[in-house]
């Protein structure tokens, strides 16, 4: 699937510095066909750990330079409900991310959650035609299910949703409390798809798969999630006051307030645990403890959550388990005993033992188990059902026994995340197009080699620290009151600092053109993270997984053999200077100044944008990607294109996310300005500006530069009208 | 490995072998020698690769170029290195096996002025007003296999319509871009203090 | 005013005769002396050559001296091989002080042809440059463009090879010559007086004076060998059949017959405006060949 800045970037002409390489180039596009074999950006490992292969990297990198627009396109391509994940996702790409080596990963998640609110993704209509007469139907409305019903919407299938409860959703609506996922969220999402022409059918619950077949539907897709939560297996367990802790959730999600006293103990150590015990603080509970038989760095909640929910008040029990419930009514008497670790079971997590004579009490009014939950599957359905209750598919057609019933989610898996079943939903979809086409189906596409590889501690050491901007939360006093959103959103330059932490793994530079290369050693030297080294049959190599895409070496090598991996990234400057050439010759006017400016940092919060408005007229801006790409060439084609001055402007060392930056843009600026005053051009005429500078305005500053330009400019003209 | 061939692996195999049989035929057992390539002496990265079999020798004998010598003598100063070739000059090479002087490094290019033709490694006497009165049917005084310089210099001139840049009074040299050891600084003096100008 | 008393002579429209003295190797300077003895009162200058054929000698600056010395005017061959502008310079003060006036200014042979093969060839000069740096010193300033304490006037001259192979090449290096200031040229040995005549139809355009080079030889195997080894030197065939032809022992009468031969014929057609006579180690003959071609006029001093 094409991102849309992709195809719009195809269809135009481009004109490149790298002579040989345009050519290349040129016949890797031949009819505006784009091949991805010039693209040689190696998958970053966050994407590869999505479910959902998102283009993580480059959406934060939009982010980084101010385009939240444009950021949400790209999310939106990969995602179908990307305000869902905003709030929810478990993020295996934060696990993933490499930033993690260095200091802490890339807040993946709620650079998302920036994206969605800033990019007016609520204003998204989407719209879908039919194109297909085959019917599908899906039992179930979890993520799974919506995710499906997107898919097998757009491809042009009439979809029909039958959701067993009396709001669409399934665990995000009835499992994830709303202070992690708001109600609206969700329901704006269901409008969406409503729009989009998918039906969905509340309060109907399906008994029976033959039914569907009858009524028509060529195609069944079964997500029905797991919700049994599993037992405990102890004395007393079906005593009222203990209630499973998905029951628990979903009673508190559809409105009703169930009375659960003052006391609660929560069983288990996963989000539907933590989840439980924060709620049972907002309904009013005054002591919630969470009994998790091993220790805290084996509870597979969200660390985050554990957080928060230790900073609400709720107490932690670590090493310890019920062993029996015992009382009637609301007084219950909690008999546990401390645990301790053993050797590791079959999940590679250490097993907990029980430790002799260590039995303690507690009395409490409500015991919520939450240590798991499996799918219920309906014998009817004739489904084969495999371990864990889960039903058995082939793992890559998610075909059953069954012909024409596909199945996915946590009804295959257990209980999963959001992000995985999503994935799953946008598999199945393609899995029951190549069934109702009769085509046999094709499993990957192009595969792209994924970055692998540990940073070396030489190049983690020349990495600036930058520490990660947690989203804040609204104080855990105010948080217990109400089922309000915890976490709140970015504003915008902490979102910009933060996507600017990403090391943009695998999109850095390669030696593109190995015979060009003379080993001259121009890259290792410049390089200041050390990544280019010599090997053994003294050839340079320029390690894919060090790199840190900071473009230096791409614009010092003198034999121009180093490239950029990513297409866009190497021409990028050449088409902005095309793109001012060609505005200009269209307003019938030449560029008086051209300046060259970062996109990153505090250029992409828009604080520059007041500067360039309220300039004078004249100036043209050509953005770039981190002024360290910035070449002599480059500023000497604004002389050609008739600019009287040039400026660069960007972050100062200091600033900068890379190293050495503004040195070699000033490197390379010192370059230019030799070879101008060869031809009599006064070195004047090109400025640094470094907006984060102490002494002058910037805005100022460039007045000042203008101003002398103008000057220049005047007397060149009256040399000129004398000579002639 | 250079373009003239020198100090590649094979000469350093060939001379290898050439000084185990002057040591057999000689008598003299006392050295051993260890042969290696490197891709280059003149760079310090390259010889990186030497820093562990270093320690194995008592000295270095360097078929690089006086650059490559004298770099790895500063690189392993504890090493005596010694000069296997004599680095002689900067030239071209028309067919395999021969190569002519065709550049002395002078600091001064004319060669815009004499129709592509270096009096400087050309003519004998280096003069920049020529020919002198010892050409002779277009060779040079000194040998008759030499080329007059400039009576090629003339003829190419006329060839290009260009002869009054002969023509032309050719002030004196100026050595002064050779004092030694000569220096070249491309990287510009910057100071990362705020805005630059 | 005459910057010299050669230059009175150039002037004078009289036919010029100018020869040369290469000085010993070594300190024993009798014969050179007498030598000069014998010659002064006869020719309108003497050079002392330089290190000619890059053989290592007594100096023509010690030669020129040791000629005002003994009453004649010499001029001082300066060639570029051996030193650089600041010697030159100095050189030019020196010989200026002690009165000689007269320099012909030469690059000089390669260091190759000699017999200090090893040598550091200097030519930080050329023949060219050399004259002009002569008239800037004239003007008061150094090379360098510093104020001079006294500064010197010369008259000058050098040289030309009429007979080259090549000759525009030559004819533009004249041209620069004459424009750097060259007054007075003394050609490479001349044969071929047609190849004489032809140069003089370019070279009368100029106001300089053209002093043909007579070289002395004394057999055909010293013809053959100049030939081939001695730079700037030409001699026809014709020229080395006629030695060759000559009787057992009478090589050098035969060598003097054909130089007095061209000598008359130069005067006599007033070819050019005088001759300079190269024996080449045998000037002791010299006024006898002076005699024989009618030219042996005392000159006053």
């Amino acid at each position: 699937m094409m991102n849309s800045k992709e195809a719009e970037l195809c269809s135009s002409e481009r004109k490149t510095m790298y002579s040989a390489g345009s050519d290349a180039f040129k016949s890797d596009h031949s009819d505006g066909v784009k091949k991805t074999s010039f693209d040689h950006t190696l998958m970053p490992p966050c994407q590869d750990a999505c479910p959902l292969h998102m283009e993580i990297r480059e959406y934060v990198d939009l982010i980084a330079q101010g385009r939240v627009m444009e950021a949400l396109q790209v999310i939106r391509d990969g995602n179908p409900f990307p305000s869902i994940c905003a709030h929810v996702c478990t993020a295996p790409c934060e696990t993933a991310c490499r930033r993690g080596q260095v200091d802490n990963p890339v807040a993946i998640r709620a650079l998302k959650r920036f994206a969605v609110e800033f990019g007016g993704d609520r204003m998204i209509q989407l719209e879908a035609e039919t194109r297909h007469e085959e019917r599908t139907a899906i039992v179930g409305s979890g993520p799974a299910g919506l995710s499906a019903a997107y898919y097998l919407r757009r491809l042009g299938y009439p979809v029909t949703i039958f959701e067993a409860y009396s709001e669409p959703g399934g665990m995000l609506r009835v499992g994830i409390p709303k202070y992690r996922l708001p109600g609206e969220i969700l329901d704006t999402e269901v409008q969406r798809l409503i729009q989009m022409g998918v039906e969905i059918r509340t309060n109907t619950p399906v008994v029976s798969l033959d039914l569907l077949f009858d009524m028509g539907y060529k195609a069944v897709f079964v997500t029905v999630g797991a919700h049994q939560g599993l037992r405990l297996g102890i004395e007393g367990e079906d005593s009222p006051g203990v209630v499973d802790g998905a029951t628990f959730l979903r009673e508190v999600n559809l409105g009703f307030k169930p009375s659960i006293g003052e006391r609660i103990a929560v069983v288990g150590g996963g989000n539907v645990a933590i989840d439980a015990a924060r709620a049972a603080l907002r309904l009013g509970a005054r002591e919630v403890r969470i009994l998790y038989r091993r220790s805290r760095e084996e509870m597979p909640a969200d660390p985050a959550e554990i957080e928060q929910a230790i900073e609400e008040g709720v107490e932690i029990l670590f090493l310890a388990t019920p062993t029996k419930i015992a009382g009637k009514d609301r007084q219950l008497g909690l008999t546990c005993i401390r645990m301790e670790l053993g050797e590791p079971d079959a999940s590679g997590r250490r097993r907990p033992i029980p430790i002799q004579d260590s039995e303690f009490n507690m009395g409490i009014d409500t015991l919520i188990t939450a240590i798991g939950q499996a799918p219920q599957i309906p014998s009817d359905f004739r489904l084969r059902i495999g371990r864990g209750s889960t039903i058995q598919v082939d793992p890559i057609t998610l075909t059953t026994n069954r012909v024409g019933v596909f199945a996915g989610g946590d009804a295959i898996t257990g209980p999963a995340t959001v992000v995985q079943a999503l994935a799953t939903g946008r598999g199945a979809a393609s899995r029951i197009d190549d069934y109702l086409q009769h085509r046999y189906p094709l499993v990957s596409k192009d595969e792209k080699e994924t970055l692998a590889g540990e940073l070396l501690p030489k190049t983690i050491e020349m990495i600036r620290k930058l520490t990660r901007f947690e989203p804040l939360t609204v104080s855990p006093e105010a948080r217990v009151k109400e089922f309000e959103l915890v976490e709140l959103v970015y504003d915008w330059e902490s979102a910009i600092n933060e996507a600017r932490r990403c090391l943009r793994c695998g999109m850095g530079a390669e030696i593109l053109f190995q015979d060009k290369c003379a080993t001259c050693l121009t890259c290792l030297r410049v390089c200041p993270y050390h990544v280019p080294y010599l090997d053994d049959s003294g050839t340079i190599q320029i390690p894919a997984d060090q790199c840190q895409a900071c473009g230096i070496c791409v614009a010092e090598c003198p034999a121009k053999a180093i490239v950029l991996r990513k297409p866009q990234d190497r021409r990028q400057i050449d088409e902005e200077l095309d793109h001012v050439l060609k505005s200009a010759a269209q307003a019938k006017s030449k560029p008086f100044i051209i300046g060259f400016s970062c996109q990153y940092g505090l250029y992409g919060t828009g604080a520059l944008a007041s500067l360039w408005r309220g300039a004078k007229a004249g100036i043209w801006i050509v953005p770039v990607l981190c002024v360290a790409k910035i070449e002599a060439e480059h500023i000497l084609q604004a002389f050609e294109m008739g600019a009287e001055g040039v400026f660069i402007a960007g972050c100062g060392q200091e600033q900068c996310a890379r190293e050495d930056t503004a040195f070699w843009a000033l490197q390379r600026m010192e370059k230019a300005k030799k070879v101008l005053a060869q031809i009599g051009l006064e070195p004047q005429r090109l400025q640094a500006f470094n907006l984060y500078a102490d002494g002058e305005d910037p805005a100022t500053a460039l007045d000042k530069f203008t101003e002398r330009i103008g000057e220049f400019y005047l007397a060149s003209a009256i040399k000129q009208e004398v000579k002639t | 490995m250079t373009v003239c061939g020198a100090g590649g692996e094979r000469e350093v195999s060939l001379l290898h072998s050439a000084l185990k049989v002057a040591q057999a035929r000689g008598g003299n057992e006392a050295h051993s020698f260890l042969e290696y390539t490197v891709k280059r002496q003149c760079d310090f990265e390259f010889l990186d690769m030497l820093e562990d079999r270093v320690g194995e020798v008592d000295a270095i004998l360097s078929l690089g170029c006086g650059i490559g010598v004298q770099v790895i003598a500063e690189r392993f100063p504890d090493i005596p290195v010694l000069p296997g070739v004599n680095t002689s000059f900067m030239g071209a090479s028309k067919e395999w096996g021969v190569w002519d002087e065709r550049c002395a490094a002078c600091g001064e290019c004319r060669l815009d002025e004499t129709g592509g033709i270096c009096p400087i490694t050309r003519c004998v006497k280096g003069i920049l007003n020529g020919p002198c009165a010892g050409s002779k049917s277009g060779k040079c005084e000194v040998s008759s296999d030499m080329d007059c310089a400039w009576v090629l210099i003339y003829e190419r001139l006329e060839r290009l319509g260009q002869l009054e840049k002969m023509r032309r009074y050719y002030p004196p040299r100026n050595f002064r871009t050779i004092p030694r050891p000569r220096r070249i600084v491309s990287k510009a003096d910057i100071d990362l203090g705020g805005n630059d100008g | 005013m005459a910057k010299s008393l050669f230059e009175e002579r150039l002037n004078s429209g009289k036919f010029l005769v100018t020869t040369e003295i290469g000085p010993p190797k070594g300190t024993d300077i009798s014969e050179m002396v007498h030598h000069i003895e014998l010659l002064k009162d006869k020719v309108d200058a003497i050079n002392v050559t330089d290190h000619q054929s890059s053989v290592m000698r007594f100096p023509s600056l010690g030669g020129c001296l040791l000629v005002r010395e003994h009453g004649g005017e010499p001029v001082f061959q300066m060639t570029t091989r051996d030193r650089n502008r600041l010697a030159l310079q100095a050189d030019l003060l020196l010989a200026y002080s002690r009165g000689i006036r007269n320099v012909l200014c030469l690059t000089g042979d390669s260091v190759d042809v000699g017999d200090h093969k090893e040598a550091k060839p200097v030519f930080d000069l050329d023949s060219v440059q050399l004259l002009r740096m002569i008239r800037i010193m004239e003007s008061g300033k150094d090379l360098a463009g510093n104020d001079l304490k006294g500064a010197p006037e010369f008259c000058i001259g050098a040289s030309v090879h009429p007979a080259t192979d090549s000759i525009e090449p030559q004819l533009i290096k004249f041209d620069k010559k004459v424009e750097a200031g060259a007054q007075f040229f003394q050609t490479q040995g001349v044969y071929d007086l047609d190849c004489l005549r032809r140069f003089m139809q370019y070279a009368s355009q100029f106001n300089v004076k053209i002093l043909a080079g007579i070289i002395v030889l004394a057999s055909a195997r010293m013809a053959q060998y100049m030939n081939d080894n001695v730079p700037g030197i030409v001699v026809p065939q014709a020229v080395i059949d006629e030695l060759a032809g000559a009787e057992k022992g009478k090589g050098l009468q035969k060598g003097i017959e054909i130089a007095v031969r061209l000598m008359k014929m130069i005067k006599d057609e007033n070819l050019c405006h005088g001759v300079h006579i190269m024996a080449v180690g045998r000037e002791g003959i010299v006024p006898d060949i002076l005699e024989a071609a009618g030219l042996g006029v005392s000159v006053h001093v």
